[in-house]
């Protein structure tokens, strides 16, 4: 697995309770009706400190994305690794692996679903599906 | 209160060998570019009464370098940490001590040291070495570690949005090698051609291994002081005409414009207007180039083509030798050497001195020089002339 093992912390908590529900949380603005991305402590938008968590649809589309080559090392070739950025409906903008990818598909404004894996070691984590 | 036009200049450079170079510390290739520099400028380290170091992205060096320098009653003092960006903006603070009588003379320093024996260069600068904690590793995590997958989606973006190609970045690529088989102090002097870079390995594409900059031990240090004093020292003086500094603090949200503009295009409005002079006048560019992309991104943000039509301008030939914008002279990061704003800045200075032998510009009054940290998060701009400029 390409992702690497993310533990809570505080901050977090309600996030990883989300993904482990398979739920994407964001931060959410009342006073500003904006949507800011989970690591956000203030509005992306207003720069107000009223942020709470809320959930996404968790649909979105692809905006940018990197290959990263597989590399052959004693006989054994890893896969390449997909990631994009994924604007998500609500606006904000997450960085994504695209497991399993089908790479001719990749396409600015194709569509995406958040989706969940574990990693061992490791916290639910969100990933990017083509719809 | 403002600095309309800054009476100071650069009058030291110290450049030390370059790229492959074993079994020296970071501090150790600082001392000698330090004391170099301070020799070209015809002074005495006794006479430097301050001192900015950039430590780089392995914290290799700091302000303790005072005392190994033997450095006393030091009146300015600070370890800096702008990454791409730093080298303009320790000018800059320099130049603000100066001007306020705070210090007379003032050493800038970066020192890397990356490369080991034996090591590819790749593992050099393996990403950020970040705790797996809490929402925002999640980048990371995922496979955004270092730089080049994170310039790569910058470049995509910008590929898509304006048909850029990956031709057309080989073309910044190719120019600069031409350049740089002109420099003496470069790492990489055998040519190259387009179909190279296009045959060069993917790297995170789009970006190919000829897309991506050098990886380099060394150190380049400067010395900023006065105009006044400045006219009396042993170098041709290269005088300080305007700066700027942009850090965009992208948003990770819709409408950002992560890929398509950076903090170029802030920066180096302020600098040509403290300069009073307009992006027609600049003779020779000297560009922040991690990557060709930045190059490419870089010079549409300053003006010196339109938004969108950076691919059409650097395929035209213009900033190679012979072009009609001379850039990145001494073939920059992408194939002199690596050490972050100081490659930009130590081109100019030598294109300003008018020593710059066989790849010397013949008009060379006005350069604007780019530092770029960070993924394009940081800006700096420095516009230098062998001419001064009153107030």
């Amino acid at each position: 697995m390409a992702l690497a093992p993310v533990v809570r912390d505080d901050f977090s908590a309600p996030f990883f309770d989300g993904t482990a529900d398979g739920r994407l949380l964001l931060r959410y603005s009342p006073s500003s009706g904006e949507w800011s991305e989970p690591s956000a402590r203030f509005c992306s938008v207003t720069q107000a400190a009223d942020l709470e968590w809320r959930a996404s649809s968790g649909r979105g589309e692809l905006v940018s994305w990197t290959i990263k080559p597989g590399r052959t090392k004693d006989d054994v070739t890893t896969p390449d690794v997909v990631i994009g950025i994924v604007e998500l409906e609500e606006g904000p903008w997450l960085s994504l692996w695209l497991p399993e990818v089908e790479q001719s598909r990749l396409s600015v404004g194709a569509q995406v679903v958040v989706d969940f894996v574990q990693p061992e070691g490791s916290e639910h984590l969100p990933v990017a599906r083509l719809a | 209160m403002s600095i309309e036009s800054p009476r100071t200049a650069i009058v030291g450079l110290g450049i030390t060998e370059m790229g492959k170079v074993y079994g020296r510390t970071a501090v150790d290739f600082a001392v000698e570019a330090i004391t170099s520099a301070v020799a070209d400028a015809g002074l005495k380290m006794s006479e430097v009464d301050g001192l900015y170091v950039n430590p780089g992205i392995k914290n290799d060096t700091d302000m303790r370098l005072q005392s190994t320098l033997g450095m006393r009653n030091t009146r300015v003092l600070a370890t800096m940490q702008g990454f791409g960006s730093s080298a303009g903006q320790m000018v800059q603070y320099a130049s603000l001590a100066i001007e306020s009588g705070m210090a007379d003379v003032v050493v800038c320093v970066y020192a890397d040291a990356p490369l080991k024996e034996g090591k590819r260069a790749g593992a050099a600068y393996p990403g950020q070495a970040r705790a797996m904690v809490g929402v925002g590793s999640l980048p990371f995590a995922a496979g955004l570690k270092a730089a080049p997958e994170r310039y790569a989606v910058a470049a995509r973006r910008h590929m898509h949005a304006y048909g850029t190609t990956s031709e057309q970045l080989g073309a910044v690529a190719v120019a600069a090698r031409q350049w740089a088989q002109m420099n003496p102090h470069a790492q990489m002097r055998e040519p190259m051609s387009l179909a190279d870079h296009q045959a060069s390995r993917m790297i995170a594409d789009p970006l190919r291994l000829l897309d991506c900059c050098l990886v380099s031990n060394g150190a380049v240090a400067v010395v900023v002081t006065s105009a006044e004093r400045a006219a009396s020292l042993k170098q041709p003086p290269v005088h300080i005409w305007g700066w700027g500094q942009a850090h965009p603090g992208y948003v990770n949200r819709r409408d950002s414009e992560f890929g398509l503009v950076t903090g170029a295009a802030q920066s180096g409005a302020d600098a040509l207007k403290m300069a009073g002079v307009g992006v027609d006048e600049i003779d020779i560019r000297q560009i922040y180039d991690c990557f060709t992309y930045t190059t490419l991104i870089t010079l549409e943000d300053y003006g010196f083509c339109a938004k969108g039509e950076g691919g059409e301008f650097v395929a035209s030939g213009a900033i190679a030798p012979g072009g009609s914008h001379p850039t990145n002279t001494g073939g920059g990061e992408l194939s002199s050497y690596y050490m972050w704003g100081m490659t930009p800045l130590s081109e100019a200075i030598i294109q300003a001195r008018g020593q710059a032998g066989e790849r010397q510009v013949e008009k060379h009054d006005l350069q604007m020089v780019s530092g770029n940290g960070g993924v394009l998060d940081f800006h700096s701009t420095l516009i230098l002339s062998p001419h001064p400029k009153g107030r």
